[in-house]
C-alpha cells in the first residue's frame, strides 16, 4: 500500500480534522490539529503522558464539542448547528475501546456485547447469541461469556470491551491504548487481533498507544503530540520517524532516551 | 563555628538535629557553619530534609554553610537529593480566601446554575418519555420490573416501622389532649386525615429519597467514573433513556404503593393505642376512619406520592450525571442527591398545599 499523501488520499479520508482546537471548557489542550485517515488505515496516535491523546479521541467521537476548527468522521461533519444529527448517524459507524474498557458491571460478558446488537438491530435472539459467541471467542473469552466483567482481570477486561466494540462490524474502530497494563505476550495477541479485523474486515484502526513495539508492527502512520508544542509535531511511517527523524522529541520517544530531549532543552536554552 | 555531628542524618535523629540547630543559628554575629561530615556514614530522605532546611535557613540569615569531608555515599545521596543545586523558590500554595461578597457570588451564581441545568435535565427526559409512549418496547421493562423491586418491596420493612411509629406517636400525643374532653374517638379523626393528606406521602418520600435518590446517584455516579456512560453515548445510547427513564417510572410505581401501605401502618398504629390507652375497640376505631376519610384526601395524598417519587428518581439521576471522575465526587453527589431531594420534596408539598388550598380540595 502506498503511503505518500495524495489528493485522492485526503478525498478518501474516513477521518479528517482541519484546525481542530480541543480542551475542557477554558483549558486548551491542542489546537492547529489538522490530519486525515484514509479507509482501510491504521494510524498509530502517539505522544507523553498528558499531552491530550484521550482528549483529541474524545473529540473525534463527539464526547465533547470541539473548541474550533473543523472534524469530519465516516463523511459527516461533526462541529456546527447540525452536530447532535451528525453524531447519530457516526455512532453506528464507529467502535470504541476506552483506556478503562469500560464494560457495564451490572452485565455480563456476554451482555455487554449483545447490548448493542439488542439496542440497534432486531435480529433474533438465537442469531444474536451466534453473533456474540464469535465476537467473544474472536478475543478468546469465549469461556467467560457469563462472567461479570468485575470478576475478571484487566487485559481480559479490555479485550471484553474489544468484542463488544466489534459487536456491529464498524467501519471505523477507536482504541485507547488497548495493550496498556498487558503482558508482551498479550499485548503482542492484541496487536495481532487488530490486524487481522484490519485486513479481513478492512476496517480503519485509530489506535493510541505509547508501546513501541505495537507502533512498528501495526501502523503505517504515525500521528505525534506534544504537550508543549499542544498539537503535531511528526506525522509519517513508524520507521521513516525512527530513522529519518530530526526532532529531538520525536527521536527520545523512538529511541527510548529522555537524555536526547535533555540535550536539545540545553542548546535551545542557555 | 565548626562542627562534628556524629550520629547519621536518619528519621530518627532528624528530630533531635534540627532542635540543635534551631537554637546553634540564633546566636548572634554567626557567620560561617562548616559541618564535618566524616564520622556521618548515612544520610536518608528526612535526614537530607534536614540539611536542606538548615542551608534554606542559613541563607535566609546570610550565614554560609559548608560540608567539608562529606563520604562518596553520603554526597551521592545528597545530590540526588538536590542538596547541591541552587535552591528554587516553591511555589507556595494559594490558599487566599476571596472575601465573603466575592464567594457569596460565587455561590449564588453556581446556584443558579445548577437549577438551570435540573430544569434542562427535566425538559430532556420530558422529552424523552413522549415517544416511549409509543413504543412500549423502549420502556424497558426488564430495568423497571429490577427497580421497582429495588425501590418498593425492599423499603417496606423500613416504611412500616417509621409509619407505624409516626401513627403511634401521633395517636398517644392527641390522646392525652382530647381525653380531658372524652372526645376520645376523635384520635381516629386525627390519625387518618394527618397521615392520608401529609405525613403519609412526606414521610415514604424521605424514606424514598434516603435509599433510592442515593442509590441513584451511586450507581450512575460510578459508571459516569467507569467510563460507562462515555461508552453507552458513544455507542448511540440515549443516556436519558436508557439510565434515567427506567428509574423514573419505576418510583412512579412504588412511591404511591408504598404511601399506601404507610397509610395504612400509620392507622395500624393509632388502633394499638386507641386499644390499649382510650377504651376504643378496633372496629368503632376502623369505622370512625372510614366516615372521615373521603376519597379526595387519599387521591390528593397520592397526586402528591407521585409528583415527590418523581422528583427523587429526578434528582438522582440528575446528580448521579453530574458526578465527575473521581471517587469522592460520587460521594459528594449523593450526599447531593438526599439533601437536594429532600428540598424538592418539602418545596412540592408547599406547591401542592397552595393548589389544594385553592381549588379546596
Ligand atoms: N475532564 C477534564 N477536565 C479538564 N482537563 C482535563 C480533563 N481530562 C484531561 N484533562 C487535561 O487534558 C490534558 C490531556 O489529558 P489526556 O487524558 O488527553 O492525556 P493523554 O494524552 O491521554 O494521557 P495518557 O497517556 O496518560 O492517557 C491533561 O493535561 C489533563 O490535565
Ligand atoms: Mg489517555
Amino acid at each position: 500500500m502506498k503511503r505518500n499523501e495524495t489528493r485522492s488520499d485526503v478525498e478518501e479520508a474516513v477521518i479528517r480534522t482541519e484546525n481542530l482546537t480541543v480542551g475542557y471548557g477554558e483549558t486548551v489542550v491542542l489546537q492547529g490539529v489538522t490530519f486525515h485517515v484514509a479507509k482501510g488505515e491504521i494510524v498509530t496516535i502517539l505522544g507523553g503522558s498528558g499531552c491530550g491523546k484521550s482528549t483529541l479521541l474524545k473529540a473525534l467521537i463527539g464526547l465533547i464539542p470541539p473548541l474550533g476548527g473543523s472534524v469530519w468522521v465516516a463523511g459527516h461533519p461533526i462541529v456546527g448547528p447540525d452536530r447532535q444529527e451528525a453524531l447519530e448517524a457516526v455512532r453506528r459507524k464507529i467502535g470504541v475501546l476506552f483506556q478503562s474498557g469500560a464494560l457495564l458491571g451490572s452485565f455480563t460478558l456476554a451482555d455487554n456485547v449483545a447490548l448493542p446488537l439488542e439496542e440497534f438491530t432486531d435480529l433474533p435472539k438465537a442469531l444474536i447469541d451466534e453473533i456474540v459467541h464469535t465476537k467473544l471467542a474472536a478475543v478468546g473469552l469465549a469461556d467467560y461469556a457469563q462472567y461479570m466483567p468485575m470478576e475478571l482481570s484487566g487485559g481480559m477486561r479490555k479485550r471484553a470491551a474489544l468484542a463488544r466494540a466489534m459487536a456491529l462490524d464498524p467501519e471505523i474502530l477507536f482504541c485507547d491504548e488497548p495493550s496498556a497494563g498487558l503482558d508482551p505476550v498479550t499485548a503482542a495477541e492484541l496487536d495481532t487481533l487488530l490486524l487481522q479485523l484490519n485486513e479481513a474486515l478492512g476496517i480503519t484502526l485509530v489506535v493510541i498507544t505509547h508501546e513501541l513495539a505495537s507502533i512498528l508492527a501495526i501502523s503505517q502512520r504515525s500521528i505525534m503530540l506534544d504537550s508543549e508544542a499542544k498539537g503535531i509535531i511528526a506525522q509519517g511511517s513508524p520507521r521513516d520517524l525512527q530513522e529519518k527523524s530530526t526532532d529531538p522529541k520525536v527521536l527520545a520517544f523512538f529511541h527510548r532516551n529522555p537524555s536526547l530531549l535533555a540535550q536539545a532543552a540545553g542548546s535551545t536554552t542557555p | 563555628m565548626r562542627c562534628t555531628p556524629s550520629a547519621p542524618f536518619v528519621l530518627s535523629t532528624s528530630r533531635r538535629y534540627h532542635e540543635a540547630f534551631t537554637r546553634l543559628v540564633a546566636t548572634p554575629g554567626l557567620r560561617t557553619i562548616v559541618l564535618e561530615m566524616a564520622p556521618v556514614s548515612t544520610v536518608d530522605s528526612a535526614g537530607a530534609a534536614v540539611l536542606k532546611t538548615w542551608q534554606k535557613e542559613c541563607g535566609a540569615r546570610g550565614i554560609n554553610l559548608e560540608l567539608s569531608q562529606a563520604a562518596p555515599q553520603v554526597e551521592a545521596f545528597l545530590r540526588f537529593a538536590g542538596f547541591f543545586e541552587k535552591p528554587t523558590a516553591r511555589p507556595a500554595p494559594s490558599k487566599k480566601r476571596s472575601p465573603l461578597p466575592e464567594r457569596l457570588g460565587v455561590a449564588a451564581v453556581r446556584l443558579w446554575n445548577d437549577t438551570r441545568d435540573l430544569i434542562q435535565f427535566i425538559g430532556g427526559v420530558t422529552v424523552a418519555v413522549g415517544p416511549c409512549c409509543f413504543n412500549p418496547k423502549r420502556f424497558r421493562p426488564r430495568e423497571i420490573l429490577y427497580y421497582i423491586q429495588q425501590s418498593g418491596p425492599e423499603a417496606v420493612p423500613i416504611v412500616f416501622l417509621v409509619s407505624f411509629l409516626m401513627g403511634l406517636i401521633m395517636a398517644f400525643q392527641a390522646a392525652v389532649q382530647l381525653r380531658q374532653f372524652g372526645a376520645n374517638i376523635f384520635v381516629a379523626d386525627l390519625v387518618s386525615l394527618a397521615l392520608t393528606r401529609e405525613l403519609g406521602p412526606l414521610m415514604t418520600a424521605i424514606i424514598l429519597a434516603g435509599r433510592s435518590a442515593a442509590a441513584f446517584a451511586a450507581e450512575i455516579g460510578t459508571m459516569k467514573v467507569n467510563e460507562e456512560v462515555d461508552a453507552l453515548t458513544v455507542m448511540g445510547f440515549e443516556i436519558t433513556e436508557f439510565l434515567v427513564m427506567p428509574k423514573v417510572v419505576a418510583l412512579a410505581v412504588s412511591g404511591p404503593l408504598l404511601t399506601v401501605f404507610a397509610n395504612a401502618s400509620g392507622i395500624l398504629g393509632g388502633i394499638v393505642v386507641g386499644v390499649l390507652s382510650l377504651d376504643l375497640t378496633p372496629a368503632s376505631f376502623i369505622l370512625e376512619v372510614w366516615q372521615i376519610l373521603t376519597v379526595g384526601d387519599v387521591a390528593g395524598g397520592l397526586v402528591k406520592s407521585l409528583a415527590f417519587a418523581v422528583v427523587v428518581a429526578l434528582v438522582g439521576c440528575f446528580r448521579g450525571l453530574q458526578t465527575e471522575r473521581t471517587a469522592d465526587s460520587v460521594g459528594r453527589m449523593t450526599t447531593s442527591a438526599v439533601v437536594t431531594s429532600i428540598f424538592l420534596i418539602i418545596l412540592t408539598d408547599a406547591v401542592f398545599t397552595i393548589i389544594f388550598h385553592v381549588f379546596s380540595w
